[in-house]
């Protein structure tokens, strides 16, 4: 019997899954996104996240970032 | 956004990526303690430029001239300035902007140059002219001058060299010259009403003072002085000088009255104070720049007070021992830490002809006294300034130093001491001249513009990469490793429970570690390099020296010791590589060095990054190797380890900016080690990353931290959310474009460097005054 999920396939460097899982572990139980962990450079997860995930990143990107006040 | 760029001048109209930032900003500037008040005027004029800036950024209308291509400046009105290094004249028009202008960026083809009235104040007290600064800028601008340039130059140096501040007989003198010759000469009438009023000023002055300052002033010595015609003239309370002094300067400063003191030392025709035989050795040659340096300080034959900036590793103690030299009085010399001390002494005796016995070192250890009646004493900043009991021994060489008039006060590494300890150490100790001499003028708080008053203009910088192109520092490769967090390390560093680990994790990230042992390895055995691995926190710094069997030097490491792995590293070909925690960052000599590897540092400190990099700055091999086109492009190598993805990215940008100003640039090497080098390395399994992990997470918060010296007051304002506008301007940064400090992410991001029990910033006020500046390395 074949199962069929809808879902977004993500591929990423190796921190930025793991940023991704962190993200996944610290919400609460009926928000968490994360179908499937394939390995440790590819997520599978809900398709309606991408936005989310891709806001966070890059704040939290921005926030590594230095810009030499002109 | 208006409001925005009051505080960024440079912010022309960008859009600023950081508007959380300065919401904070403006909650900071309500903050006014002491010198605040100050520096929130120069807010204020920076506000009302502000807007005058949309005009001032049209150039359209700037008429150039039909030689334009000879010449080699663009001067806008704005008072900046930029000069293209390519052009045939370049070395002229340098070395003229240096003396009237701010360097602000200096990078390979073009430099900006900013003209300010401390620099103006600079210009003329080096016996630059109005008018002469006016035409040679003509002379060499593409462009003609813009009026407001003009002005400015006229409003800032009108002024100069009116009010002089004389020591004699140990009381300080404050006279006040009003009439040049030749406006004697016009008009009498004139001249009457000019002194009237020129009168008023300074009674006015005066009388602010004293009402601060409850009566400091003799006012009737004040009253009995105006009766003179030509030269007005007070004594300035002797009880309480050293204070007095500093607030009279500082108010006489440009942007409070406007009348610039001059502070020269006539040492020739001084016969009160004994002279001192000493001369340099001829084997003592000052390179170009040292001698131009002191050309300015002694221009006209006699010794102006004021700070040269060399770079480390350029030879800024022959500077001083020349000025010495020259002044042949006595001279005190202040260091930072007891090594320093141990170094100036040598470097006194290896440059001159000082006898042994007319030199002296004054530290906890050594107590020396100089027989005669003159002589050299060189001391720390904290012997000097420290407030509490002393030996019966101490005391009277303190006192010593107290009742002798000096007649130089030399002070090395100026940026490095906190006000307070200054205003402390000037107040101290009477001296005709000073000196302060600095490789980084450049701090994290705002205490920069204080120098102004303190000691005295800017009298010379170098350019660093004429110094490089010319053999005289290395030539150095400057590179940032980027190392990729290990799954395992970025999983624990994103908890937030965490959060005070942060450093820790990304400092013990396995693959920085790797790329660490790495690269000492490559330059140990492909190049015989002599290495320095500079580590921030503590623990990494052990973790990775025992890990690697290297000896390492931090804080708590006895003096003896420290000589002696010091000395290992010199001589031995076995020790190629020591590890240092920040104790190394300044003053202590390791020229051999010319490989840094930095794997962890303080925030964001850019005066760390360029005191680190000085410490390979000094020129190896061959001088024909060394210039361009010779055998070795690059002979020293300064790598940055960072951890990718974490805060370190946003500190090590930050950390680089006044390197990068100084025309360095750095490389970004993203693959080290190489994929294949695999066991050959530490932390190649994963079972020894994760017991890495294990420690690094067992290990207490506090073990984790950063290593806090004492010597770390300059810093503590990193550890505040605050940053004023404008207020670094004078000296560093040319009204705060470049060094404007951001402590931002401090808060936001959570550091994980409070908490620690020993942060001077948490200290009771009282004792972080007393116990701000003590290096450890130097009890008392």
């Amino acid at each position: 019997m074949v199962n069929a999920i809808k879902g977004l396939f993500i591929s990423c460097d190796i921190p930025m899954a793991q940023f991704i899982i962190n993200m996944n572990a610290s919400m609460p139980q009926s928000q968490k996104f994360i179908i499937h962990i394939l390995d440790s450079t590819h997520l599978f997860v809900q398709p309606n996240m991408a936005e989310m995930i891709r806001s966070a990143i890059a704040e939290f990107r921005d926030q590594n970032s230095y810009e030499k006040p002109a | 956004m208006d409001h925005h760029k009051s505080h960024h001048r440079g912010d022309k109209g960008r859009p600023s990526k950081k508007p959380k930032f300065s919401n904070k900003d403006d909650h900071s500037s309500k903050f006014v303690d002491d010198d605040d008040a100050y520096y929130n005027e120069d807010a204020e004029d920076d506000y009302r430029d502000g807007e005058k800036e949309e005009r001032k950024r049209d150039f359209s209308k700037l008429e150039l001239k039909p030689d334009h291509a000879n010449r080699p400046l663009w001067a806008c009105a704005d008072g900046r300035i930029f000069l293209e290094t390519f052009s045939p004249l370049y070395k002229q028009a340098y070395d003229f902007l240096i003396a009237i202008a701010e360097p602000v960026c200096r990078p390979e083809s073009m430099h900006e140059y900013n003209l300010t009235p401390h620099s103006l104040y600079a210009a003329v007290s080096v016996g630059l002219e109005t008018e002469t600064i006016i035409s040679v800028l003509n002379k060499l601008s593409k462009t003609k001058l813009p009026k407001e340039m003009i002005d400015f130059i006229h409003a800032s140096t009108a002024n100069y060299g009116k009010v002089k501040l004389v020591l004699k007989k140990n009381r300080y003198l404050v006279l006040k010259r009003l009439l040049q010759d030749d406006v004697i000469s016009r008009a009498r009438i004139v001249s009457e009403n000019l002194h009237g009023s020129d009168g008023f000023t300074v009674s006015k002055a005066a009388g602010e003072i004293a009402t601060g300052h409850d009566g400091l002033l003799n006012e009737a010595e004040l009253a009995a002085a105006a009766e003179e015609k030509e030269t007005h003239s007070f004594e300035i309370d002797p009880s309480q000088a050293g204070f007095i002094v500093e607030n009279v300067k500082q108010r006489c400063l440009p942007n409070a009255l406007n009348y610039p003191m001059l502070e020269e030392y006539d040492f020739r025709n001084d016969n009160v104070n004994p002279d001192l035989n000493m001369e340099l050795k001829p084997h003592a040659q000052p390179r170009p720049y040292q001698e131009k340096s002191l050309s300015k300080m002694f221009g006209n034959g006699r010794a102006r007070s004021g700070i040269i900036v060399l770079p480390c590793g350029a030879g800024k103690s022959l500077v001083g021992v020349s000025a010495a030299c020259r002044i042949k009085k006595s001279c005190l010399c202040l260091a930072t830490n007891a090594v320093s001390v141990d170094q100036w002494a040598f470097q006194f005796k290896l440059w001159s002809t000082i006898q042994d016995d007319q030199i002296c070192r004054f530290t906890s250890d050594s107590k020396e006294r100089f027989r005669g009646n003159a002589g050299v004493v060189v001391t720390t900043y904290n012997m000097v300034a420290f407030g509490g009991k002393r030996s019966e021994e101490s005391e009277k060489i303190i006192e010593e130093i107290r009742n002798r008039e000096w007649g130089l006060l030399l002070m090395d590494e100026v940026h490095v001491v906190p006000a307070h300890m200054f205003r402390k150490v000037i107040s101290l100790t009477k001296s005709h001249c000073k000196l302060g001499l600095t490789a980084t003028l450049v701090r994290e708080d705002e205490r920069i513009t204080d120098l102004n008053f303190l000691i005295g203009p800017k009298l010379y910088e170098a350019n660093w990469l004429d110094l490089v192109k010319g053999g005289f520092i290395a030539n150095v490769q400057c590179a940032e490793v980027w190392c990729p967090m290990t799954k395992e390390f970025f999983s624990e560093y994103l908890k937030k429970e965490n959060s005070k680990k942060k450093q820790a994790l990304y400092v013990m990230n396995p693959n920085k570690f790797r790329a660490c042992e790495f690269l000492i390895r490559f330059h140990e055995q492909q190049r015989g390099d002599k290495i320095i691995v500079f580590a921030d926190n503590l623990f990494a710094l052990t973790e990775y020296a025992m890990k690697l069997r290297k000896p390492m030097i931090y804080g708590a490491t006895s003096h003896v010791e420290r000589t002696k792995i010091l000395q290992a590293f010199k001589c031995s070909r076995d020790v190629n590589t020591i590890f240092l925690s920040k104790v190394g960052d300044n003053s202590i000599d390791i020229p051999e060095a010319n490989v840094i590897i930095q794997i962890s540092s303080h925030a964001g400190s850019r005066r760390q990054e360029a005191q680190r990099l000085g410490r390979i700055l000094r020129a190896k091999g061959k001088l024909e190797d060394r210039m361009a086109g010779g055998k070795e492009e690059y002979n020293a190598f300064f790598y940055s380890l960072v951890s990718t993805d974490t805060q370190e990215m946003f500190y090590s940008t930050k950390r680089q900016q006044f390197l990068i100003d100084q025309g360095y640039s750095f490389k970004v090497i993203t693959s080290l080690p190489p994929p294949d080098s695999g066991a050959d390395l530490s932390y190649h399994r994963l079972d020894e990353q994760l017991a890495l992990l294990g420690k690094v997470l067992s290990a207490g918060d506090d073990a984790v931290g950063l290593e806090q010296l004492d010597e770390d007051a300059d810093d503590i304002a990193l550890h505040k959310a605050r940053r004023m506008a404008g207020s670094m301007s004078a000296m560093s940064g040319a009204q705060g474009m470049v060094y404007m400090e951001y402590s931002t992410g401090q808060k936001k991001l959570g550091l994980g460097q409070k908490g620690k029990p020993k942060d001077p910033s948490k200290r009771h006020y009282l004792f972080k005054r007393r116990f701000g500046f003590i290096p450890t390395m130097d009890r008392l």
